[in-house]
Formats: C-alpha cells, sequence, structure tokens
C-alpha cells in the first residue's frame, strides 16, 4: 500500500483532513473518512451518477475522482444543501412531487439537479431531464424528479433559497 | 386523480379528514426526511468498531475443473486476515447451500466451477482496497470444460451434464403441467382459427441502484449474531440463516435497515452473505461485504430466461376457445428460483389472461445451463410478467390472423365482471374485475380512434407508427397458507400496533419496504382504521429481533397481507377500545357509534370519547376484568390472491433511418381496488414502466458460446436516464377485492407485468402492415434498422 | 467471444528472407512484445509466454503454439495458440495463419488470425480486444522489420505496455476512419508513442 498523504477539503463548509492514499477514491474518502454516508456507490463504471458531489463549483462523479485531486478543494455534498435550518427548495421539491421512493439515487440526484440550476435556473422540462441523465434512478421513472425539479426552480425564482 | 369505483357494493372505504390522512389521501411521505438530508441508514452506511471487509474471487470461466487454488501470495498481503475456499467450507459442511427452490448451490466452489462470476473464495482484509488487491492474488488454476449455454441443448447428448453433484445426471431440472390437455387439443381440432407466436422473455436483472451486501457481526461475549442485510424478507432470512449455519434462532438478529430498491433482486441469500458469516465467526469482528455492479449483474438473481410458445385457437368471429403453451424455463447452474414451493413455475399458469374460455394447457420445462442462477421475480409475482406477456402478445397476433382490430378482439374476449370469482382453465380464481372499464378508459385518455385514422394516413406516406394494447391480469398478495409456503414457511404476514397513552401509535410488519413507501401506507391504514392521525403512527420494519413474522415484500404482497394484517389488527383494537369507551361512557357496547378517531352514545352525540382519551384510558383507568394496555397483533392468512389489473397502451413512431423506436405516448389505467395512496400508486406506476421500457428496448444478460456475459456492467446493460424515459399518462379505475379487509390489491409491480407486451405490440403494429408479426425483445434499433433493411425500407 | 482480425503488411526484402523468419515460432516470437518461447516440445510444439499489459492491468498467459500446417512452396503457415492466465482470470485461443505474395519491391504478408477469449477480458474486452491487438500489431510490424534488417541484433523484448491514453486515441481514430489494413501496415509513427 501506497503512502498515506493528509488531503485537506473543505466539505459543507467545514475545514477536514484525513489520510488518503493515492489511489483512493473520493467517494470513499467522503464516506468512510469523513464519515459522510449520504454520498452513494451505485456502479462500478462511472454509469449511475449516485455519487454525485459538487466539487469546486462543479457537479462531479466522485467514484471517478481521486481523492488527492480534491487536496485544497471545496466539496458540497447532499448534507451540505444550504438550508438556514429548513429543507432546500430542492429537497422540498422532492418531498412534495415525491420525487423520491428508495432514496438511493437521491444524494446524487439532488447534488446534479443543484448544480444544473445554478447554472440554468430556468430550466425547460428538456434540459432538466438531460441536467439529470446522468443519475440513474430504478424508482420513479424519472417524471416525478422533474417536477420536483421544477418546483424548486419556480421557488428559487420567488426568492426563497 | 380521482378514480371511477366500476363495482358499486364492494368495500367501500370512507374517506377521513386531511388531518386524519387516512386512505385516498396524497400523504407526503415521512421517510423523505432523512433520505433527502442524506442520513438514510443503508447497509454500507452500516460501521461497526473493528469492522473489516470481504471480497469475493470469482471464476472467469462458464465451466471448468479447479485443479488447485493458491492464496499464499494473497496471504502475505499486510492486512489480509483470513482467506476462505470452498474447501475449507466443506469442513464445516457449508460449501454448499440449500436454494429457495428444492436445490442447493455452492458457495464457494468445489470441484468445479459452473458460470462466469461464480464465487471461488472470500478474502477477508482490513480495508477494502487491501481485499481487492489480494483477491487479485489468488492464484487459481482451472482445466476449461465445455459451455452448455443454449436451454435448447440442455437435453442433447452431446451437451455436457453441468451438475455432477445430483444423482439424476441430467441437466433436465423438471417437468411442470397443468390443465385439461384433452379438451385444450380438442378445441384445437375443431378451431376456425389457430395462431401461435414463439416469444422470449429475455434474461434480465433488476438491477435496483443499490447492491446487494451485508455486515455480518458476531459477537463473541453475548454470543448474538447480528446481521446487517440487503433483505426483502428479514424473518425468512433469519430463519435459513438458523437452519444453514445451524446458528440458534435466537440469537440471531437480521435487520434490514434502509434499501435501496430490491425488485426481487434481493430475496434469496447470496454465497458473500454465507461467507461474510463464517469469517465473522471465524474472526470474532464485523465482516462487511458489499457487492460491486458487476458482481450483482453477473451473480445474482436473474430474472426471466422464459422461451414461450402460446396458441391460440378462436371460432372465426374471434372468440378463443382454447390455449396451449409450451415453455423452455432457463434456470442457470443452480434452481435458485424465488418461488413458493409448489410452484416450479411459479404462477405461470396465470397466462389464459384477462380472457373467458373454457379450455388451457400449459407445460413448463426447467433445465440447467451455465449461466449465473435464479431466477427470482422481477418486480411481478413470481413469473408472472413472462404469462402476461405471453398472453398478450398472443392476442394481438391472433388479431393479426383475423385481421381484427387489437381492441376488439380484446373486448370481446373479455371476462365479463359479473362473471367474478372467475375460475380460470388453469386453475386461478380471479377475485374481482372489470376489464372493459380499464380499456375504455385507456382507449379515451389515449385517443385511439384519431391515432388509429392518424396511422392509416401515416401508412400512405411511408411512415411508421404503431399503437400496442396490453390488458393484463396479475394475481399478487400470496398467498393462503393452503397453497403457498416459501422454503415450507406459509406465506401469512403480519402487524403488530402498539397504541401510547398519548394516542400515538408504533407499528411493525413482517413485510420490508425497499422504497414502496410504508412507513406513510401503513400509518394511512391505522389512521384510516382508527381515526389517529398518519402522523402520529410510526412504523417499523425489518428488525427481526422486534417486528413480527412476516415473509417480506415483493410479489405486491405487502398490502395485501401485511396491508390486511394491519387492518385486523386495528379492528381488534377498535374492538377493546369499544370496551373501554363502553365503561368511561357508562353506556352499553351495543349503543356506542364508531366514527374516525371516535365512540359517541348512540342519539347522544356529545358523550364521546375520543381515541386519544381512550388510549390513556387503556393505562390509567382501566376497566375491571380487562387488561391494561391498548395493543394488537395479526398474523393474516389471505383467502386468496388479488388480482389486480389495467390496459397500457403505447403508440411509438420509427426512425426509418436509425430504427429508434420513440414512445410518443404511453397510457396505463391500472385497477387496484381502493389506493391507499394515489400519489405513491402514481410513483409506483411511473417507477414500473420505466423497468417495463428498459426491457422492452435496451436490456438483456447475454451470454457467448463460451459463457462470457455481456451485459455484465451497466455500460452494457443499459438502464434507461430522463432522456430515454417518455412521460407516463396514468389513470385508474377502482373495483375492489372483495375479500381484502378494505377492498385493496396491490400495485406495484403491475406496469412491469403489463408494459412489455404493450410496448412490443406498439413496435410489431407499426411493422405488422409489411407482415412482421413478432419482435424478440430487446428491440434495439440494430434488430428494428434490419427488418427495415430486409423490407428495402431503410431510409 | 470470437474476434476474426485480419492484417495485412508489406516489407522491402524477398519472400524467402521473410519466410525464415515467418516460419520459425521462437523468431515470430521475439517480435510480438512481451512474448517469449520456453520450451521447445517437438519439432511442432512450443511453450509459451506472453505478457500483455494494457495501462495498468497485466494479464500474463502461459500455453502452448502448435504449428499445424507448414507449406514451404506456397509461404503460408497456420498456428494454434492456446494460453491461460496464470492467475485465473481467463483464457485465449488462437488460430492465426500467414501467408507470402511476392510483389513489386518486395514481399506482402497477409495473416487471419481468428482469436476466441474467455473470462475477464471477454467481457470488458470486446471492444478493446480489438484496437489493443492494432496496437500489438504494429508494434510487432516494426519488430518484424527490424528482425528482417538485423536479425543477430533481436532479443526478447520487454513487454512495452500499451498506454491507457494510447488506447483510447487509437480507439477513437478507428471509429473515426475506415478499417484500412493497408494504412494500418504502413503506419510510419511508432506506436507506443501516441
Amino acid at each position: 500500500m501506497a503512502k498515506k498523504e493528509l488531503i485537506h477539503v473543505k466539505i459543507n463548509g467545514k475545514d477536514r483532513e484525513a489520510p488518503a492514499e493515492p489511489r483512493l477514491l473520493l467517494v470513499h474518502f467522503i464516506r468512510e473518512q469523513l464519515g459522510l454516508t449520504g454520498t452513494h456507490v451505485g456502479c462500478d463504471t462511472s454509469n449511475c451518477g449516485a455519487c454525485t458531489v459538487i466539487l469546486n463549483g462543479r457537479s462531479v462523479k466522485s467514484c471517478t475522482v481521486f481523492a488527492v485531486q480534491a487536496d485544497g478543494g471545496e466539496i458540497m455534498t447532499v448534507e451540505g444543501l444550504p438550508s438556514n435550518g429548513a429543507l432546500h427548495p430542492l429537497q422540498e421539491g422532492f418531498k412534495e412531487e415525491h420525487g423520491l421512493q428508495c432514496g438511493f439515487c437521491t444524494p446524487g440526484m439532488l447534488m446534479s439537479s443543484y448544480a444544473l440550476l445554478k447554472k440554468n435556473p430556468k430550466p425547460s422540462e428538456e434540459e432538466i431531464r438531460w441536467g439529470i441523465s446522468g443519475n440513474l434512478c430504478r424508482c420513479t421513472g424519472y417524471q416525478n424528479i422533474v417536477k420536483a425539479v421544477q418546483y424548486a426552480s419556480k421557488k428559487m425564482a420567488q426568492g426563497g433559497k | 386523480m380521482a378514480a371511477e369505483k366500476t363495482s358499486p357494493g364492494l368495500v367501500e372505504v370512507e374517506k377521513t379528514s386531511p388531518e386524519v390522512s387516512g386512505m385516498g389521501h396524497r400523504m407526503k411521505r415521512k421517510e423523505d426526511s432523512r433520505f433527502l438530508q442524506g442520513r438514510g441508514n443503508y447497509v454500507d452506511d452500516v460501521n461497526l468498531p473493528h469492522m473489516v471487509y470481504g471480497h469475493m474471487v470469482r471464476s472467469p470461466y462458464a465451466h471448468a475443473r479447479i485443479k488447485s487454488i493458491n492464496a499464499e501470495a494473497a496471504k502475505k498481503l499486510p492486512g489480509v486476515l483470513a482467506i476462505i475456499t470452498g474447501e475449507d467450507l466443506a469442513k464445516a459442511n457449508l460449501a454448499w447451500m440449500p436454494t429457495l427452490f428444492f436445490d442447493k448451490q455452492m458457495v464457494l466452489a468445489t470441484g468445479k466451477v459452473l458460470f462466469q462470476a461464480q464465487e471461488v473464495a472470500f478474502v477477508v482484509a482490513e480495508d477494502r482496497y487491501i481485499a481487492a488487491d489480494a483477491a487479485e492474488l489468488v492464484e487459481v488454476e482451472y482445466e476449461e470444460l465445455p459451455v452448455l449455454v443454449d436451454p435448447y441443448k440442455a437435453t442433447d447428448p452431446a451437451s455436457p451434464i453441468l451438475r455432477e453433484d445430483r444423482e439424476e445426471k441430467s441437466n433436465h431440472i423438471f417437468h411442470w403441467e397443468v390443465g385439461d390437455k384433452a379438451a385444450t387439443d380438442k378445441a384445437f381440432a375443431d378451431a376456425a382459427v389457430k395462431s401461435k407466436v414463439h416469444a422470449i422473455s429475455q434474461r434480465c436483472h433488476p438491477a435496483p441502484l443499490e447492491t446487494c451486501g451485508c455486515v455480518a457481526d458476531y459477537n463473541k461475549a453475548t454470543e448474538r449474531f447480528t446481521i446487517y442485510l440487503t433483505s426483502q424478507a428479514p424473518h425468512a432470512h433469519r430463519t435459513l440463516f438458523a437452519l444453514v449455519a445451524g446458528l440458534p434462532e435466537q440469537n440471531i438478529r437480521v435487520v434490514s435497515p434502509d434499501i435501496g430498491g430490491g425488485f426481487g433482486n434481493k430475496v434469496p441469500i447470496y454465497p458473500g452473505y454465507v461467507c461474510a458469516v463464517v469469517a465473522s465467526l471465524t474472526l470474532g469482528v464485523p465482516v462487511k461485504w458489499i457487492e460491486t455492479r458487476s458482481e450483482n449483474l453477473q451473480s445474482t438473481g436473474f430474472a426471466r430466461d422464459y422461451h414461450m410458445t402460446a396458441e391460440l385457437a378462436a371460432d372465426k368471429d374471434g372468440k378463443i376457445k382454447a390455449m396451449r403453451v409450451k415453455t423452455l424455463a432457463d434456470h442457470g447452474a443452480f434452481n435458485a428460483a424465488a418461488q413458493p414451493t409448489k410452484f416450479p413455475a411459479g404462477l405461470f399458469s396465470v397466462c389464459t389472461g384477462s380472457y373467458d374460455y373454457p379450455a388451457a394447457f400449459c407445460e413448463v420445462d426447467g433445465v440447467y445451463t451455465n449461466k449465473a442462477p435464479g431466477g427470482i421475480a422481477y418486480r411481478c409475482s413470481f413469473r408472472i410478467t413472462e404469462a402476461a406477456y405471453l398472453i398478450e402478445r398472443a392476442v394481438d397476433v391472433l388479431a393479426l390472423d383475423l385481421k381484427m382490430d387489437p381492441a376488439e378482439l380484446r373486448r370481446k374476449n373479455f371476462i365479463q365482471p359479473e362473471k367474478f370469482p372467475y375460475a380460470t382453465p388453469l386453475g386461478w380464481t380471479y377475485d374481482s374485475g372489470n376489464y372493459e372499464g380499464a380499456l375504455n378508459k385507456a382507449l379515451e385518455m389515449v385517443g385511439y380512434k384519431e391515432l388509429r385514422k392518424e396511422q392509416e394516413e401515416k401508412r400512405k406516406k411511408g411512415e411508421l407508427m404503431g399503437i400496442g394494447i396490453s390488458s393484463f391480469t396479475e394475481a399478487v398478495g400470496a398467498g393462503p397458507a393452503h397453497t403457498f409456503d416459501i422454503a415450507g414457511i406459509k406465506m401469512f404476514d403480519s402487524a403488530e400496533i402498539r397504541i401510547h397513552p398519548t394516542g400515538k401509535a408504533i407499528c411493525r410488519m413482517g413485510t420490508k419496504s425497499q422504497g414502496q413507501g410504508h412507513e406513510t401506507t401503513y400509518a394511512q391504514i391505522v389512521a384510516q382504521e382508527l381515526g389517529i392521525p398518519a402522523k402520529d403512527v410510526i412504523v417499523e420494519e425489518g428488525d427481526t429481533d422486534t417486528a413480527p413474522y412476516g415473509l417480506g415484500t415483493y410479489a405486491s404482497r405487502s398490502t395485501p397481507t401485511s396491508g390486511a394484517a394491519t387492518a385486523m389488527a386495528a379492528r381488534k383494537i377498535r374492538d377493546k377500545a369499544r370496551k373501554i369507551a363502553a365503561f368511561l361512557l357508562e353506556a352499553s357496547e351495543e349503543d356506542l357509534i364508531w366514527e374516525p378517531g371516535k365512540f359517541f352514545v348512540r342519539g347522544a352525540p356529545g358523550k364521546a370519547k375520543t381515541i386519544q382519551e381512550i388510549a390513556f384510558a387503556a393505562y390509567t383507568n382501566i376497566p375491571p376484568g380487562l387488561e391494561a394496555g391498548l395493543e394488537a397483533i395479526n398474523y393474516y392468512d389471505p383467502p386468496n390472491l388479488t388480482f389486480p389489473f389495467g390496459t397500457y397502451i403505447s403508440v411509438v413512431d420509427i426512425d426509418k433511418g436509425t430504427g429508434e423506436v420513440k414512445v410518443r405516448k404511453f397510457v396505463a389505467v391500472d385497477d387496484c381496488g381502493n389506493v391507499i395512496n394515489p400519489m405513491i400508486v402514481e410513483g409506483q406506476i411511473h417507477g414500473g414502466l420505466t423497468e417495463g421500457l428498459a426491457i422492452a428496448f435496451m436490456q438483456e444478460i447475454g451470454y457467448d458460446e463460451n459463457g462470457n456475459v455481456s451485459g455484465g456492467t451497466f455500460m452494457d446493460y443499459l438502464v434507461p436516464t430522463a432522456v430515454e424515459t417518455p412521460h407516463w399518462d396514468t389513470g385508474l379505475t377502482c373495483t375492489p377485492s372483495p375479500h381484502h379487509p378494505f377492498g385493496a390489491k396491490g400495485v406495484g409491480e403491475s406496469p412491469n407485468v403489463g408494459s412489455p407486451a404493450a410496448f412490443v405490440n406498439s413496435v410489431v403494429d407499426a411493422l405488422s402492415h409489411l407482415g412482421v408479426k413478432h419482435i424478440d425483445m430487446p428491440i434495439t434499433p440494430w434488430k428494428v434498422w434490419n427488418i427495415l433493411k430486409e423490407k428495402g425500407l431503410t431510409g | 467471444m470470437a474476434v476474426t482480425i485480419e492484417k495485412t503488411f508489406r516489407v522491402g526484402e524477398s519472400a524467402d528472407k521473410v519466410w525464415a523468419i515467418l516460419s520459425d515460432p521462437k523468431k515470430v516470437a521475439l517480435c510480438v512484445p512481451g512474448a517469449q518461447i520456453t520450451e521447445q516440445v517437438d519439432n511442432k510444439t512450443y511453450k509459451g509466454a506472453i505478457k500483455v499489459k494494457v495501462g495498468p492491468s497485466v494479464t500474463d498467459f502461459k500455453g502452448e503454439v502448435k504449428v499445424v500446417r507448414l507449406d514451404e512452396h506456397a509461404h503460408e503457415i497456420e498456428i494454434l495458440g492456446k494460453g491461460q492466465d496464470v492467475r485465473g482470470k481467463g483464457s485465449a485461443s488462437m488460430k492465426m495463419t500467414g501467408k507470402l505474395r511476392n510483389v513489386d519491391g518486395g514481399t506482402e504478408v497477409v495473416s487471419t488470425s481468428e482469436l476466441n477469449v474467455v473470462g475477464i477480458l471477454a467481457q470488458m474486452g470486446a471492444r478493446v480486444i480489438t484496437e489493443v491487438s492494432n496496437i500489438m500489431f504494429e508494434q510487432f510490424v516494426n519488430n518484424f522489420k527490424k528482425q528482417l534488417q538485423s536479425p543477430e541484433d533481436m532479443s526478447a523484448e520487454a513487454a512495452k505496455p500499451i498506454s491507457g491514453v494510447g488506447l483510447a486515441f487509437s480507439a477513437l481514430k478507428a471509429s473515426f476512419s475506415r478499417h484500412d489494413d493497408k494504412s494500418n501496415g504502413s503506419a510510419e509513427s511508432d506506436p507506443g508513442k501516441k
């Protein structure tokens, strides 16, 4: 096993550090070294998106990023969705529109939607579907997820952060 | 979306207020909070002190003898704690374990391997990366043997015999038949019209987003074994672990925490679980084993692989007289089918469908091949999707042969509402149905007449457009003790409800949600029956130490069994509540009237006691002669299965240049009787239709002549994204089940059962004017393009 | 999974000179990157090994090579190779025919291989196998040409790892260009440096 490096990240607003060997995947670093298990692993070929997090402002599949690549960077996971005590409009939208069933794809779905709305605050249905096309869901058939993102888009446009 | 009640007189459900939120309310889910905040507790989230990791070494060959296993290099890797082989397990009589269906399967290979990705050795190490490294260092010497992947060749004398462990040296597992062969043959002999279709329900895989895994934790100090397990049936698994591993059942606790999707994949016991259990027993520390996606697709419970031929006999006006079915079932290397014991082909004999005719005969032969073992019931009652697909394809082929509109042919043959309970020619008694109601609603929603006109116009221009109908009936809620058991355990289910002094409640059931929303829906049942607001009712499932015994959640059985048990337990509580109310109100029990949430004295509505007041009294002012407390448990033995049904209509357009099929519109009208939560029902339909879409157009676990599996990762086994998935238009009709306590039927699987046929029927319909009668799934653009090329139509 | 690969290349030397190398499995093995003949069992059968590296992934095959047909006059050779991965990850068998043709300025070598792969490589490898074969073949051709020019200098070449990037570019290139065997055979650039 190669020598471990101490990796420093700012995750969900907090400064954290933990050791990582060079080949440690970011998703394992987040889940195991940092103890944040909201981000999930759903495949081994980078297809499913359950591991999606925001790294330095962009959504990435954390199973395809090495922890060392995130050294010094800023990460947001589902646990860090800004909320001011309540739910983020996206989380609210997913609940109101029944955009989740087993919940396993949900963290990744939320992060991809968050990134989408940051880039495109008023996406059309087609843009939403393309925007979350990197996230697989087996339970919902995506229809209510689209509605959830539309709900959040509307709420955020009205000023609800 | 209000359901039209089409059969008045059956179980009526009165809607409660929004505050109580009983049945029929679109209550937002209570379980969402934790999932939305990343605070779910899935098996891989379980982290225990001193926990170590397991990784499986797997066979690259489909059929080979194991000459030697050399784990020396692997053992020397720092951080490796143990390497278990089949030989090691054999010493504890654990190298083989029983399957759920009268067969046994290897936990770790001994002697030979029988499918690519079969488990050969289990490595345990301090972290999962080291375990994976060590697995790479295990050297296995194989001697390749000839491979059998074609089920049709299984009984060929030239084919290798796969199972040397069986007494009968044959690849044939079982022959099963049902029905009246003589009557059926006669009906065919006399028939004016005979049509035939050979339809393959291809091998596919449920692929829930969370793979299978466990944390096996043997505590040497307490001698208790806790297994956190991705299990759809925790109690059954506990009993099986006790029987197979010889561990005392009271010392085993199976905990199914949050499960990230099941769809039948998490019903069997997998070798990885057993190895983790053995490792934990040996090492005395918790052992975590989580399979990768590749392992999940290549070695765990596959679905379908039924090769079916259906024939329909009809008169010249289209009245069906009989059905004849012959099916070849490919079970892979071991018969690990998850099915009730009396049914080697599951409930396949519902293949007579929604139609009224007197004679049918069905035979199924199961065979072994060098493929992963199974098959499980993928989001359907056992083998129901295969059956529904077959009859709905057969009816469409008959419509083509008769040059009749497929909707009209179905309408002509539907079992009429007044004929229920209806005894099918293959032995099922359908409880209730109004097939024409669902068909009419679907035809209206999709605009059928206009679509047929459009199709005519398009055909003149050489454009390809198709409309496909599927009017399915499925059988769920297994099932009555007289007929149904899994590995000997009868298929009842249970609910335990306890009301606290302040009128809140906690319930535990023997089922196990993997996303179906039980924490909400069961609470709504309690709310309906007792008037306690659903938000005041906590629902727990999955911990075998606390939940009453049940057979789990699959085959859409939760609402029909545990849902019923919940209602029955609630009614027992209501009976006791009546006694307490009578005592408190100083009235006789007969003079009390129940309204959701309270009893009041007949003629004096002001003299009332709420359920909350009654609950408080149960602990503080107990009537003499009664025990304290307000709780009940019920084990429900359903008198019959329930038979949800529906009509789905798919509208497709085909691109002549690429062969790509686009689903332009899809209408799904479902009837699951009385609905607990319409929002959850819609979600289930959306999800199931998306799985059906994938099966119809995208998915196959295939094997080449050397037994190499294709479709073994998500690169090749395609799951639809939001882009491929069309918009689903859903509707409901309501024909309650007459035997269910609140008239419900269960619905989670209907969309997967009914939709493949709708999709395939629509593509064939788009090409039928060119002479196409059938296309096997998955209907890929490549397949369609080749057909178009053959017909000289490629753009 | 069976893959058929046809390759043609030209050299400036005479058919007899080419045949001298092509008809001798020991000499041919010197040209295949990562391959070696370890033992001669009889005049037709050899034991050998080949190490195939693709990026960080290494597969060590051990097996047997048999000369099935050797036609001195027609300058045709048919060999059958079968090998198993030493760690038990899979196996491969290959039937290869090589034919020589006299052409203006030299000799044309035409080879047809039927490759059958079982195991992990076959699952991941359907796309990769063709590209890996292409890259290995280009290395082979270069080595073959070198051996023709200075046969005494040849020694078993260590397996040149195929870089993952190189593989990706090669696959991309192949998907955009037509599969033209002649253009593959006359590739000028060093395949290891793509």
